[in-house]
Order: C-alpha cells, then sequence, then structure tokens
C-alpha cells in the first residue's frame, strides 16, 4: 500500500531548481532583448515586450486583489485610465519629467481607488462586480467629456518626457529598461507581500471571510487597503501605457478593458506568482500572431479561454505549479490524492 | 458584576420577533448551556452577541465594557471568541496554517507587508501551544479540508481560543458528531472550564446537564427559565416544550 501515499511528484517538485532559477533567467533575456533585437531585424518586438510588460505590471494588481483577495473588480481599467489622465493632464500643465507624471499616476490612481473601494468594498459578490464596473463606466464618461483633453478623440502626447541626464522616454531602449525594472519591482513586492502577514490575511478573506471578522481581522480596512495598492499599481501602468502610446483616449477605460483585464489574469492563474505574467504575455502574443494571419483573431482567443476554462481552471500557472509557487489555491489535487491514499490504507487494513 | 451581561436583547426578522428581549448573564469560569427546541433563536443570540447580526434593541457587556456599538472585529478583539455551527476553518490550508492566521489576528498589526510571516517565532510558537493543547499536533501539515469532521470541530474551537478568549461562544460544538467525537469535544470543553468562560449552546442534552453549571431555556426568543440542572430538569414548562417533545 506504501507507494499510494509516494504520489509521482509535480511537475514542480521535480523541476525546483529550474524553476526557482527561470524567473532570473527571464529577467536577464528581457534586459538583453532590446540589444539582441537589432541582430536578429526584430527592433519592431521591442516596443511590443515594452506594451507586454506595463499590461502585465496592471494585471499584476488586478491578480493582487483577485487572486489573493477574492475581489472580482470589473473595473480596473478606470484606474488605468486615471494613471494615464494624470499624465495627460500634467503634460498640459507643462510638467516635463517621466519621473514626476509616473508618480503622480501611481498616486492618482491610488486615491481614485480609495474614493471607488471605500463604497464598493461594501458589497460582496455580484454586486461589488456591477458596483466598480459602473464607477469605472463614470470614469469612460468623465474622460469624454473632458473637451480640453481631447473628449472621444482622445489627447496625443507629442513631446516625450524627460527621465533625466539628457534622456527621455522617446529613447528606445532606455524606456524599455524602465519598465522592466519597475514591472520587476512590481512582481518582487507583490511576491514580498504575499509572504508577509498582509498576504495571509488577503487569502483568509479570500477564503472565508465570515470566520476572519470572528478572529478579530478588521477585514474591511485590510481589503480597502489592497484595493488602494492595486490602484495605485494600475495607475502606474495607465501613466506607463500613456507615454508608451505617446496617446490617451477614454477607449482606455471602457469596460471592455476591465474585463480583457480580468480574462488574461484568469488565463495566466489567478492568486499565482507568475498569472498575471504568463496571462498577458500569452493573450498578447497570440493577439499579435493571429493578426498576421486573419481579421478575425478573436475566435481563437475565445476558444483558447474556452479550454482553460474547462481543462485547466488554475491557469497557466496551474498547469504546472506546485504549492510553494501557487501560494494556496492548486491543492485540489493533492488533496484528492491524499483522500485516495486514505481510502486505499482503509481498504488494505480491512483485508488484513 | 457578571464578566458577561447580554441585557434585553431585541431582533426582529420582518413581522418575527426571534429574539425577545433576552437577558443572560454569564460569570467567570463558568459554563453557562442555552437549550432551546429548533427555531427558539438560539442562533440568532450567538450572532447578536457576537455582533454578526445588529440587534434591534439592547445591550452586551463584557466585564462592564458595553460592545453593543462595536463591530464584530472590535468585541473579538475586546475578549468575545466564536466558533460555528457548521464548522469553519480554512479547508484549503493546512492546519499549522490555519493556527497561524488565527494567532496573528490578535498579535499586532497584520498591514504588515515584507517580513516573511512564517519566520515570525513568537507567531508560530504560540501556534504549535495551541496545536498541543487541542491535540492537532499529529495533524499540523494536513490540509483541514481533509480532516475527519470531529478533527475539524477541534480546530475551529482552536482558532477561537487563539486570541484567549474572555467568554467563548460555542454553536452547537456537536452538532452532527458521533458518539466517539461528542465524547472527546465533552472532554475538550471540560478541559477548558476555567480557562475561559463558555456560553455553551447546544442539543446533545447529556452533555448539557454534564458540563454546564447554569442552564438557560430558549423558546420562541425568550429565556423561559434559567438555573443549574436539577432546576430545569423539575420545571414544569421546561419539560412540556422541551424534554417532553425530545422524549416523544
Amino acid at each position: 500500500m506504501t507507494p499510494s501515499f509516494v504520489s509521482r511528484p509535480s511537475f514542480a517538485a521535480r523541476h525546483a531548481g529550474v524553476l526557482r532559477r527561470l524567473p532570473w533567467l527571464v529577467l536577464a533575456v528581457l534586459a538583453l532583448f532590446p540589444l539582441l533585437a537589432p541582430l536578429f531585424g526584430v527592433e519592431y518586438y521591442v516596443g511590443f515586450m515594452r506594451r507586454v510588460m506595463i499590461v502585465a505590471i496592471a494585471a499584476a494588481s488586478l491578480n493582487f486583489i483577485l487572486g489573493y483577495g477574492g475581489m472580482a473588480a470589473l473595473g480596473h481599467a478606470g484606474f488605468i485610465g486615471v494613471g494615464a489622465y494624470t499624465v495627460v493632464a500634467l503634460v498640459e500643465a507643462g510638467v516635463a519629467s517621466a519621473w514626476l507624471a509616473w508618480g503622480c499616476a501611481l498616486v492618482g490612481g491610488g486615491v481614485f481607488a480609495a474614493l471607488i473601494g471605500a463604497v464598493s468594498l461594501r458589497t460582496r459578490g455580484v454586486y461589488f462586480i456591477m458596483i466598480t464596473l459602473a464607477f469605472a463606466q463614470m470614469l469612460y464618461y468623465l474622460a469624454v467629456s473632458l473637451r480640453t483633453y481631447g473628449g472621444d478623440d482622445g489627447y496625443g502626447l507629442y513631446t516625450p518626457l524627460t527621465l533625466g541626464a539628457g534622456f527621455d522616454t522617446a529613447h528606445p531602449q532606455l524606456f524599455y529598461w524602465v519598465v522592466l525594472a519597475l514591472a520587476a519591482l512590481v512582481f518582487a513586492v507583490f511576491s514580498r507581500v504575499a509572504h508577509a502577514r498582509y498576504g495571509h490575511a488577503l487569502r483568509g478573506i479570500r477564503d472565508n471571510e465570515t470566520r476572519m471578522v470572528a478572529l478579530g481581522y478588521p477585514v474591511y480596512r485590510l481589503k480597502l487597503a489592497g484595493f488602494v495598492a492595486a490602484g495605485a499599481v494600475a495607475g502606474l501602468a495607465g501613466g506607463l501605457l500613456a507615454s508608451h502610446n505617446a496617446f490617451v483616449s477614454p477607449g482606455l477605460m471602457h469596460w471592455t478593458q476591465s474585463a480583457l483585464l480580468l480574462v488574461m489574469v484568469m488565463l495566466g492563474g489567478a492568486g499565482r506568482r507568475w498569472g498575471a505574467a504568463l496571462g498577458v504575455a500569452l493573450w498578447l502574443t497570440l493577439e499579435e500572431a493571429l493578426k498576421m494571419y486573419t481579421d478575425y483573431w478573436h475566435w481563437p482567443l475565445g476558444l483558447l479561454l474556452l479550454l482553460i476554462v474547462f481543462h485547466a481552471q488554475q491557469g497557466l500557472a496551474g498547469l504546472f505549479g506546485s504549492r510553494a509557487q501557487a501560494d494556496v489555491g492548486g491543492q485540489g489535487a493533492d488533496v484528492a490524492g491524499e483522500v485516495d491514499g486514505a481510502a486505499q490504507e482503509r481498504a488494505g487494513s480491512a483485508e488484513a | 458584576m457578571s464578566l458577561f451581561v447580554a441585557d434585553g436583547l431585541v431582533k426582529r426578522f420582518g413581522g418575527l420577533l426571534a429574539t425577545d428581549h433576552v437577558s443572560l448573564t454569564v460569570e467567570a469560569g463558568e459554563i453557562h448551556a442555552l437549550i432551546g427546541p429548533n427555531g427558539a433563536g438560539k442562533s440568532t443570540l450567538v450572532n447578536l452577541i457576537s455582533g454578526l447580526l445588529p440587534a434591534d434593541a439592547g445591550r452586551v457587556l463584557l466585564d462592564g465594557t458595553d460592545l453593543s456599538t462595536l463591530a464584530p472585529h472590535q468585541r473579538a478583539r475586546a475578549g468575545l471568541g466564536r466558533c460555528f455551527q457548521i464548522t469553519s476553518v480554512f479547508r484549503n490550508d493546512s492546519v499549522r496554517d490555519n493556527l497561524l492566521l488565527a494567532v496573528q489576528a490578535q498579535a499586532g498589526s497584520s498591514f504588515r507587508c515584507l517580513r516573511r510571516r512564517d519566520s515570525e517565532r513568537e507567531l508560530m510558537a504560540r501556534a504549535l501551544e495551541l496545536a498541543a493543547q487541542l491535540g492537532l499536533t499529529a495533524v499540523l501539515e494536513r490540509p483541514a479540508g481533509t480532516l475527519p469532521h470531529g478533527v475539524q470541530k477541534q480546530l475551529d474551537v482552536a482558532l477561537a481560543l487563539a486570541s484567549r478568549p474572555r467568554l467563548l461562544l460555542l454553536d452547537e460544538p456537536m452538532a452532527g458528531m458521533g458518539p466517539e467525537d461528542s465524547l472527546q469535544m465533552l472532554g475538550l470543553i471540560e478541559r477548558l472550564r476555567g480557562d475561559t468562560a463558555i456560553l455553551l449552546i447546544e442539543h446533545d442534552m447529556d452533555a448539557v446537564f454534564q458540563l454546564a453549571d447554569r442552564i438557560s431555556v430558549l423558546v420562541y426568543g425568550r429565556v423561559l427559565t434559567s438555573g443549574d440542572a436539577a432546576h430545569v430538569k423539575a420545571h414544569p414548562e421546561v419539560q412540556a416544550v422541551y424534554l417532553g417533545t425530545e422524549a416523544a
């Protein structure tokens, strides 16, 4: 009977060493990419990768509240929009420093998240989804009505922002590296927080909110703190996106953008450390690739989504994640294995 | 003054008066049992006391402090621990993580974001202490959801005890248990006597008569009578509405 207890080591267990080094390897490859791209004639993809990383920052912030905190917010693009329009407003007011503009985008996202979260977090479930959606749509229509910033037509940022030491955001490699550094920082911080007291408390709320209340946790304040942090990081992503596109329009915060962000997080694996990055990378890469072959690139992506929903509910990261990586969540298989083992043990002892 | 006082608690659900001016006290170190037929409003009362339901009228005092205006989590911090009728643990987490989470709630701020929680020695020590106290040491690494019902219930009690509550609210701790598990839970509650005052809601009459220093009988949201086991057993109305129907 013993063999049934020694379950086959998971993919993650068998390749623990490689998986631990993988993020550093990916970071190194990403860092070298702008230098190597010209050698292979793929400079265009430096810009593409920059966009992937910016969206990954936004997705990571959504993953933080959705995957760890269980808050299914359908208005996250609203905070991206706040960040982007903060940059627009500052440029219009004559600010030239990228750092100042992005810093304000971060703060702006956080402030709006505090206001919206303070109201929204008094609701749960479907109501929470609807109310966050409603707030984001209000922001969308606010942007549409802002004539000063182009209204419906959007606003072009014709002058690049300065990065200091004579460089600016028009510098293709430098801006890329700045985004890479910020993305790495965001992922590192979220990962760190996930294992600290706060992260454990947040997952506790996701799994059993009533129990957390009875244990004495200030659930509302804990959730609001996470919501504000996520809104701030989404605001930063919005600011970066404004510089990346050199253009901002209300479309950025349309509710379909919020939904898309949700889809990418689910695709990668909600509540997984690398879920957001994987989801965004896969989705945007497929979109880019499919667009080369067909105008109808939406439906293969739809099929992919169906596949994930039916066969890999833990998302991509769940396909080869371990418990350690997963930070809880993907234990279903382990649990089933254990119950199985116990049942077999009972059967065995009955025979004896 | 009593350790715990519930004073004139009222709760209406539409036209239904679920809790009708209920007053009861729990002395320090006492096990006070609350019995009553189904639908008497026992769980409602527990929720009013712990604050999960807002009361329409009445006060809740612990050690002379009025908790009535406090949110449920603040009442928990003030010393009200509770268990749930339907076992409420973190099913996907290991027993150890369950205990750590419960311990963390009362040990400083949970807004700490940088230090790894699992490297905090004091938390770990307290969690292991709790595990030992409740006989959970052998299952520390098991996901809570895979444990037998009786053990999950023990964990539920452990979570409530993590904060060293002044008053522990036990909502039918033996519900759905076999005789063996019930006996174990009985022993556990007996061991807790003196550590904390307990308000015990329970259907199992044998357990109640064995454990309780005092028993209150709740019928249609009202306290019918209050007293020791002999008094309650002898009370004619109790026999009619509760023991009588049980026996029939």
